[in-house]
């Protein structure tokens, strides 16, 4: 076996070489049998990494510690914060780095400078008014935002469409498409009805390994609309109209699982439909 | 622009990704208590800096102050985590025997997550920093560079060690499927 810097080998299974190395590496790979086992073994001690490694998500109790930050970002008297946040006294005595503490004292610089943003924010705003779709992506990016970070993802959580379909045809004045997607580390988590366009909506949640997908659905009497993909405050989003329905996908999957998603779930519903 | 308005942008902004700024924290510093202590922190900073935030990617943004946050941390209250020599946390944890009623695939599949949390932990933080940002918040190499604030080079040549010690820590059990029977070649005494 020739002799292989180890780095390039990882970056090569990572799909970060630039094309020229991926070519060579290819080359490589081709007449070189021990080196194939090699990056087989690395795939594979990636795929039980990812698979296995725990993932801690946010405590309930940081949340709330969280709530207490905007209690205090506000002009809310002390007594709303939720009982068992450390006062700074209390804090110091304890001899611990307890942020909320630091919190009070940057408190008056921190709302400044959340003011200046807020200014530029706005100037940014007194441009052209936003169009249909912009308004519409805003709407979808703070449904989103809102259900994954409270604990309302979902209405009905079922992996099982013959579930999820009939009880938001219930709510809703329309049958959704509701499908799971054959993608590798995709699942359907449920659904629920929003509100977005001025219209209740169907939200199909879907899980797609780390990520949440909401994937929002409405009858739309237009011909159909080729996927028009878009970023907002770091996530993506893509919308179409296709068999009289209009679809709004929004998730932080990276670029290239997006798309891919996008275009499994417009075939998923070209077949289904 | 009252404070209710900043509040929501930073809401818009910076709390969708909690999970990934506790993850991170978490494999940081090892312990529950001090990575809310950590990411409380952050999202303080976070505010303070929500002005400079150019609306493009999030979260490698908050990643970064989480992680500039967790190494100052780190520096104060585990000096020896920083010069790579790995301090552990005393005896290696025991991996919980599996319930009686547990379907085997469950009890593997606990093991096999107990035993690959051991081996990330074990890692040097700048190492496990490098592998949990690839792995588990799927960053792309000039994500990472950006968060860690090192060389793509080096984020390469972190990523390839880091997996390195855990394969040589997972190798035991790694290797325990791969076992086939000898041939049984002599029991029929014929030849082979």
């Amino acid at each position: 076996m020739s002799t292989v810097d180890p780095a390039l080998l990882h970056a090569f299974v990572d799909g970060e070489l630039d094309l020229k190395s991926q070519l060579e590496m290819e080359q490589r790979l081709a007449g070189d049998p021990a080196l194939r086992q090699r990056v087989e073994e690395i795939r594979l001690l990636r795929h039980e990494i990812r698979e296995h490694a725990g993932y801690h998500a946010a405590p309930e109790t940081l949340r709330t510690r969280v709530a207490a930050l905007r209690s205090a970002a506000g002009d809310a008297p002390p007594s709303a914060a939720p009982s068992g946040v450390p006062t700074p006294t209390a804090a110091s005595k304890a001899g611990r780095t307890i942020a909320w503490g630091r919190w009070l004292q940057w408190r008056p610089l921190a709302v400044g400078l959340g003011a200046a943003a807020v200014v530029a924010l706005a100037l940014q705003l007194a441009g052209p008014p936003p169009s249909r779709d912009e308004a519409i992506a805003a709407e979808v990016v703070a449904s989103h935002v809102r259900s994954t970070l409270g604990q309302h993802l979902v209405d009905v959580a079922s992996s099982d469409h013959h579930t999820v379909k009939p009880f938001l045809s219930s709510k809703l004045g329309f049958s959704p498409p509701v499908a799971a997607l054959p993608l590798e580390g995709s699942a359907l988590l449920g659904g629920r009805v929003d509100y977005l366009d001025g219209r209740p909506v169907a939200a199909l949640v879907y899980r797609q390994g780390q990520h949440v997908v909401d994937a929002f659905v409405w009858p739309d009497g237009g011909s159909d609309r080729a996927p028009v993909f878009g970023a907002a405050r770091g996530y993506r989003t893509a919308h179409w109209t296709q068999a009289g329905m209009t679809h709004w996908v929004i998730s932080d999957l990276n670029e290239a699982e997006f798309q891919a998603l996008v275009r499994v779930m417009q075939r998923v519903d070209r077949q289904g439909g | 622009m009252s404070d209710e308005e900043s509040w929501r942008r930073f809401e818009a902004v910076a709390l969708p990704h909690l999970d990934a700024a506790y993850n991170l924290a978490r494999w940081l510093t090892r312990n529950d208590h001090d990575a809310e202590d950590v990411v409380q922190e952050s999202l303080v900073r976070a505010m303070r800096y929500l002005g400079g935030f150019r609306g493009e990617g999030a979260r490698p943004w908050l990643l970064q102050i989480v992680r500039n946050t967790c190494w100052t941390w780190l520096k104060a209250n585990r000096p020896a985590a920083n010069v790579g020599i790995d301090d552990g946390d005393g005896p290696a944890h025991e991996i919980a025997a599996p319930a009686a009623d547990e379907p085997p695939q469950v009890a593997m599949r606990r093991a096999d997550r107990a035993l690959i949390d051991q081996a990330i932990a074990a890692l040097p933080a700048a190492f496990r920093e490098v592998l949990v940002l690839r792995e588990l918040e799927d960053l792309s190499y000039a994500e990472i560079a950006r968060i860690a604030e090192i060389p793509i080079g080096t984020v390469m040549s972190r990523l390839a060690r880091a997996r390195a010690q855990l394969r040589s820590a997972l190798a035991p059990a790694a290797a325990r499927p791969v076992l086939r029977p000898v041939p049984k070649v002599a029991q029929n005494g014929g030849p082979p």
